[in-house]
């Protein structure tokens, strides 16, 4: 049984002020299997983070299925551990409130929560950070702790929008590589949001290229590169450029900033 | 405030700076200085005004007088008495305030309906004044406590409903989402992100509902008054003793400014610093 699966999907928004339907996503369907690491790909505004949403359960589809494990989605769970763009952190706890925060809710004693958030904070390389608030860290920090939040709480499947966007890029890149580690190591099953295509190819198992709006699947595309990927080595690799150039075809050229690093 | 505070003069130009400036400047860093300056020459003015002796002094009583009979009414007991009639008006009238208006503000920010249903009753009747209510209140209760404390209630609550509306419609809804994919209930999502969240925006309605609370409490003791520092300055203008209406004025302020600076606003803007606003305060910088 796959991990996640969409069949169907659709969704449309109604224009709160002219009371029209605009169609986000035309039909979207596409699986994720245990410990894979599947992005999705496609021009700004084509639905991606719709369809994240969705899955996350922040807001409602128009028809189709989305489930986890064979169950159908209901709002939010911790079954579904959401990475955000925007980080989301909880301002007023420290970074170990906000990492032993879904333990909490899941009624874990506390020292069992402090040990495994010292194990993820370690994993994330944040040790040492534990009593600091979120605005003390940086940017690149702050996702890292976002990412060992999800992490500690092994969600069935981790959802990723963009986590990386709105990081300089020489962070980027670091967390990147760094993010590769943590999954092959750990093996989570991770659903990711991005429009950096070098990015989708670097991280993922499979790449799934959505049309524009109302988007449709275009391709989906295996990706064979060799595990443990290292940066450097895996760019080197030919076949990596044959992914990223026969998927800015896909995308018409690619947008501009796809192509950055 | 520090970055108001000029550098230390002595340490830019030593040779230039003449003394009285540099001693100036040091006492002008000092917080007393920076508080108390202020009023030095408003008290001289008063004092030459009332000293000049061109307006009667049925209208105007001195600095001195009036610290006369300040100690005067302390001796005998009254100034005590009266304040601690006036405080503890001010404690029941907010306690009751905070205990109807958290949790009835929470509701309203919380439950669309039930926004819809209350939205046009509150701000109507926020726009009845709170001294409007005195005379039906005096009917009903009669010159009594409870009139006093309904007239702080009511003034008290309406500010902090209106504030935690505000506080809750502004924590960011990807908390409130976090917080939903991390396990918690709808309970949880309320005492850990939608209390803290709210909290700075909640700290602030706490601070305006006071305020209007104390000044309400003054009016209703001068309307209502068997005792409190409002009715001690209403009883002394009718006993022609304007140095104890300046003394009741005088009072007012001070204590106001005390609680003020002293409580609410360090609790203010300690719950908006370790509350996260800490990144924008840092951005506009
Ligand atoms: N709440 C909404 N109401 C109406 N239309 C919406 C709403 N949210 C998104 N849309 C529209 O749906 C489409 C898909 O939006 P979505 O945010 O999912 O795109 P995206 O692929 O994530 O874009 P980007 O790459 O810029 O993040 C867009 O055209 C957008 O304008
Ligand atoms: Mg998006």
């Amino acid at each position: 049984m796959n991990t996640l699966e969409i069949n169907g999907l659709r969704k449309e928004y109604v224009d709160h002020y002219t009371g029209e339907t605009i169609p986000a996503i035309g039909e979207v369907t596409f699986s994720i299997g245990e410990g894979e690491f599947v992005s999705v790909l496609g021009p700004s505004g084509c639905g991606k983070t719709t369809v994240l949403n969705i899955v996350a359960g922040f807001i409602d589809h128009t028809a189709g299925d989305v489930l986890v494990h064979g169950r159908s989605v209901h709002g939010p769970g911790p079954d579904r551990g959401v990475v955000f763009q925007s980080h989301a952190l909880f301002p007023w706890k420290t970074v170990l409130g906000n990492v032993t925060f879904g333990l909490r809710m899941k009624g874990v004693p506390r020292a069992q929560r402090d040990v495994a958030a010292a194990d993820i904070l370690e994993l994330v390389g944040l040790s040492g950070f534990e009593r600091k608030y979120p605005h003390e860290l940086s940017g690149g920090m702050q996702q890292r702790l976002g990412l060992a939040r999800v992490l500690v709480n092994e969600p069935e499947v981790m959802l990723m929008d963009e986590p990386f966007a709105s990081i300089d890029a020489q962070t980027r890149r670091k967390l990147q590589q760094d993010l590769t580690e943590i999954f092959e190591k750990r093996r989570p099953t991770v659903f990711f949001v991005t429009h950096d295509i070098d990015e989708a190819v670097f991280l993922s198992d499979r790449v799934v290229v959505l049309s524009h709006r109302p988007s449709t699947v275009a391709e989906i595309i295996d990706i064979e590169l060799p595990r443990p990927r290292i940066w450097r080595e895996t760019v080197e690799d030919p076949r990596f450029r044959e992914y990223t150039h026969h998927i800015e075809e896909r995308l018409g050229g690619g947008e501009p900033d796809a192509q950055a690093g | 405030m520090t970055t108001m505070t000029p550098p230390a003069a002595p340490t830019r130009t030593p040779v230039r700076v003449p003394l009285w400036r540099r001693f100036g400047t040091a006492l002008l860093a000092h917080p007393a200085v920076r508080t108390l300056g202020p009023f030095v020459p408003f008290l001289l003015i008063w004092w030459a005004v009332a000293a000049a002796g061109t307006v009667n002094a049925a209208f105007i009583a001195g600095p001195v007088e009036v610290w006369q009979s300040f100690t005067e009414l302390v001796r005998k007991g009254m100034m005590p008495s009266y304040l601690g009639d006036s405080l503890e008006r001010l404690a029941y009238g907010v306690g009751f305030g905070l205990l109807i208006g958290l949790p009835l503000g929470f509701v309203v920010a919380l439950s669309s309906w039930a926004r819809r249903l209350t939205w046009p009753l509150l701000l109507f009747f926020q726009a009845i004044a709170d001294i409007a209510w005195l005379p039906i209140l005096i009917v009903w209760f009669g010159f009594s406590l409870t009139s006093v404390t309904f007239v702080i209630v009511y003034t008290v609550v309406f500010p902090l409903m209106l504030g935690i509306v505000a506080g809750v419609d502004q924590v960011p809804r990807e908390l409130v989402n976090a917080a939903r994919s991390l396990g918690a209930g709808r309970l949880r999502v309320f005492f850990e992100v939608i209390v803290p969240g709210s909290l700075p925006a909640v700290a602030s309605g706490v601070r305006t509902g006071l305020g209007y609370g104390w000044r309400a409490l003054i009016a209703a003791e001068i309307i209502v008054g068997t005792s409190g520092i409002g009715f001690m300055m209403f009883d002394a203008r009718r006993a022609g003793e304007v140095s104890q209406v300046f003394l009741g004025m005088i009072v007012l302020g001070v204590l106001w400014y005390a609680l003020d600076a002293l409580i609410l606003a360090p609790f203010e803007r300690a719950t908006v610093e370790r509350w996260g606003l800490v990144r924008q305060m840092e951005a506009a910088r």
